[in-house]
């Protein structure tokens, strides 16, 4: 028999996070039977409030089914004690970026109101730094040229010829979007032990890394582009669709920065572009989707907040208003490039500082679940499959003789280990 | 100069009880009831905790105490429209509604062979119909017809005046008001089955088969519209098996935040009258948690060995229909395996809880707390399920404490 160890510390730390109702809960289940994306098998959020009320962080933390819930809100209207499973489940979500990153000073920064300015500094610091390193200043503002040398209309570093307002983006942004990939690389990487641990996969149905890749990962990010699981949420839908907006939104927007990174900075088809450019109509398309979707985001969270559905933390606002700072400094920014005004550099600098905010936050805010959810998608495929083979296994012992039990479970682990060497 | 007579509000068991405690101690009492007859929510039941009597065993000993006692008035069809005065001092205004059938009636019965007309069934829960004339149960007291005119067919008030041979239709009688002098009041009001409607998840009124744990009463009373043998209403086939849903309405913020105590009981008990009817039948009963108060903790032994009962922690927060067969399936999570179960059922009766009376229509000048129960003060009390929810034992325990406390505010002065 498991002994329970409760950790109060951990329950006034989830109640702290915005879990304060979870000890409200009296194990009714109705919220599991509710919720439109629990499953038979898993269901949840009844046992995440359980575990919860006991402390269980370690196992709480590792639990797909908190990346699983999209937040409709049908358990919190439900739920009969004013639990707001709903809500509990968000701040779980909270806790866990926080347990999964490293540097959790960033954590903190961007969870925490006194934080904000220190993010933007920490941005501002970075981008002005970089201008004034490579682009002599921000024209309009100030100028304060780091190293005259460099100046210069354009740098020449092999064969790249680059002008000296990409070469500061892109001495910002290069080592941020590899600081970002390694920290959303740890932090999936905890996720997915983590996950396999706590639902106990036995060491021959694990898979490596290219493995769970190739089969996975594909299927999962269909459901993500379609938003079939979000859309299942019946309260949901009309949530949805400016959350996949948004979505799109983002691809639309890495994809063209990925276009104009590789012409411009490769290629040297210097930037701006003309608006009849299409990669640029693109763009502006992203743009337009970003702040529609931003805006009926904020406008669904607010009925849904007078509905008693779900009640908005700060990391909630946070992100959302920093997104649209995002699209309203960019939108601004070719305004008044367009328009010939002098506002025009430091209205740059400002967007992209927030843009520098949102991908730093990536692996600490909110918007973790971006990587995070998306794993927890590939592991809830996973490990059906696992459960499948491993049912039908059971089928075949249960028929086969002790000899043909034997052989038939070698090959799977052999070619399981395998691929966990390949990888 | 006080009044020494005692107002009863209410004629189900606690009221009568409460009645006849005060009439026996030699006080003068009235006893009013807002329906046609006496008897209550226990007169609907097929058998009553704690020893599961049929009703007519606990009615029928108390109507003859209520018959022999010259001190108690009652009044039926009566509703208490006004009070003033205080403690000691409470005058009461009453209407009566007509009855169109005086006193004469016999209840032979002859004027409901001919009428024509009819009307929902409010004491089966509409699942019966009665003639627009009609005897409001089989124990009903007093032992008398009543006419329902707006259900009345063409010619059938001509049929039945000429049918009944004692003068007893009188279709021109008026509403009554009625001043009454009053000491003490006692609030035996009663309760309402919690209206399942509003349960929108669990499909009651959508789906034929998703019944109430009181209609289920009347399905397996004798006297219900069934005669006694449980059928459930689509087809009006046997049901093999019946899940039972807890807490439906009750231990719910959203609805009645209490727990109204005897649903769980109500649930075993009605386990046995499907074992009654078949030894075959398979009960599901999904419970947050069983409560059987005290001594009733035997029951559920009881019910575990007698029935086939199939306990599931966890409550229903799903009921589908399968449209070709109507049978029900019942989600819930069994939160003893973690795993979900969809079980397929014939019928699903909600253990609705009780609401006190006063929730639903309140009477002017009587206190109640922010769920409807009466709060006690000085010459005003309560009894029975007007109170707290409660089984007819404890009910007819609150009524005799009711009525010593309303002597003593009379005693008193």
């Amino acid at each position: 028999m498991a002994r329970i160890e409760p950790e109060v510390r951990i329950v006034d730390e989830i109640r702290a996070a915005g879990g304060d109702t979870i000890k409200k809960c009296y194990q009714c289940a109705t919220c599991a039977t509710v919720c439109p994306l629990s499953q038979d098998d898993l269901p949840f959020p009844r046992k995440q409030m359980l575990m919860g009320q006991w402390g269980l962080k370690e196992r709480l933390l590792s639990d797909p089914s908190l990346w699983l819930c999209h937040q409709c809100g049908d358990c919190t209207v439900y739920c009969p004690r004013g639990a707001k499973p709903g809500d509990v489940l968000g701040a779980l979500r909270n806790m866990a970026v926080r347990e999964l990153s490293e540097f959790k000073f960033l954590w903190t920064f961007y969870n925490k109101p006194w934080g904000l300015p220190i993010i933007f500094v920490i941005a501002l610091f970075f981008i002005v730094l970089s201008l004034s390193f490579f682009a002599g200043g921000v024209p309009g503002f100030f100028s304060w040229d780091l190293i005259p040398s460099l100046g210069v209309e354009e740098v020449h570093i092999l064969f790249l010829k680059l002008s000296s307002t990409v070469l500061a983006v892109d001495a910002v942004f290069l080592p941020l979007a590899a600081f970002v990939v390694i920290m959303a690389a740890i932090g999936i990487n905890r996720l997915w032990n983590g996950m396999c641990q706590t639902a106990g996969i036995p060491a021959a149905y694990r898979l490596g890394f290219g493995a769970v890749v190739s089969s996975y990962l594909v299927p999962a990010i269909k459901e993500i582009l379609a938003h079939s699981r979000f859309l299942q949420c019946g309260a949901n839908q009309w949530r949805a669709t400016g959350h996949r907006m948004l979505l799109w939104s983002f691809i639309i927007l890495a994809f063209v920065t990925a276009v104009v990174f590789i012409a411009a900075d490769v290629f040297g088809f210097h930037t701006p572009w003309p608006l009849y450019n299409p990669i640029k109509i693109l763009a502006n398309i992203g743009a337009i989707l970003l702040l529609y979707g931003v805006i009926s985001v904020i406008v669904n969270r607010l009925r849904a907040a007078a509905e008693g559905k779900v009640t908005s933390a700060y990391q909630d606002w946070f992100l959302i208003y920093l997104i649209l700072a995002v699209g309203v400094t960019g939108l601004l920014t070719e305004l008044l490039r367009l328009a010939h005004n002098t506002f025009y550099p430091g209205m740059y600098a400002l967007h992209l500082t927030t843009v520098f905010m949102l991908f730093l936050s990536v692996p600490y805010s909110k918007f973790a679940h971006l990587i995070y959810r998306t794993t927890a998608y590939v592991f809830d495929l996973y490990v059906k499959d696992v459960r499948a083979q491993m049912a039908q296994e059971v089928v075949e012992e249960g028929v086969g003789t002790p000899e043909e039990e034997g052989e038939s479970e070698t090959p799977e682990a052999a070619e399981a280990s395998e691929e966990a060497q390949a990888s | 100069m006080a009044y020494d007579k005692i107002l009863v509000v209410g004629g189900g068991i606690s009221g009568i009880t409460a009645a006849v405690e005060a009439a026996e101690m030699e006080y003068d009492v009235y006893l009013i009831e807002k329906e046609p007859s006496l008897g209550g929510r226990v007169a609907q039941l097929r058998y009553y905790f704690p020893k599961l009597c049929p009703p007519t065993c606990g009615l029928e000993m108390n109507y003859r105490r209520l018959k022999t006692n010259p001190r108690i008035d009652v009044y039926t069809m009566a509703t208490v429209k006004n009070i003033s005065g205080g403690p000691g001092n409470y005058k009461v205004t009453l209407e009566i509604a007509p009855r169109y059938v005086n006193e004469n009636c016999t209840a032979c019965g002859e004027c409901e062979k001919v009428c024509q007309g009819e009307r929902e069934s409010s004491f089966d829960f509409g699942l019966a119909k009665t003639k627009a004339i009609y005897l409001p149960h089989p124990m009903a007291f007093p032992l008398r017809y009543v006419l329902d005119k707006e259900a009345l067919a063409e010619g059938d008030l001509e049929r039945i005046m000429e049918a009944c041979k004692y003068n007893a239709i009188d279709p021109d009688m008026q509403p009554q008001t009625l001043e009454l002098e009053v000491g003490a009041i006692i609030w035996a009001t009663g309760w309402k089955p919690y209206d399942a409607t509003k349960l929108d998840n669990l499909g009651y009124s959508r789906f034929a088969n998703v019944i109430t744990n009181m209609e289920m009463e009347r399905l397996a009373s004798p006297n219900g519209p069934t005669g006694g043998k449980i059928l459930r209403p689509s087809d009006q086939t046997e049901p093999k098996t019946v899940a039972f849903v807890q807490c439906a309405g009750s231990r719910d913020e959203n609805h009645l935040p209490y727990c109204s105590y005897i649903c769980c009981l109500a649930s075993l008990k009605q386990s046995l009258y499907l074992a009654e009817q078949n030894p075959e039948a398979e009960a599901y009963i999904f419970y947050i948690d069983i409560r059987t108060p005290g001594r009733y903790e035997k029951f559920l032994k009881r019910a575990q060995e007698e029935a086939r009962i199939n306990f599931i922690k966890g409550k229903v927060a799903k009921i589908e229909e399968d449209p070709e067969t109507k049978d029900l399936i019942v989600t819930a999570e069994d939160t003893l395996s973690g795993k979900r179960v969809n079980q397929r059922v014939n019928m699903v009766v909600l253990a609705t809880g009780m609401q006190p009376s006063l929730a639903v229509e309140g009477v002017p000048g009587v206190a109640v707390d922010e769920n409807g129960f009466v709060k006690l003060s000085e010459g005003m009390y309560a009894c029975g399920c007007a109170r707290m929810p409660l089984d007819v034992m404890t009910s007819n325990e609150t009524a005799t404490a009711a009525a010593l406390k309303a002597i003593q505010t009379i005693v008193r002065g």
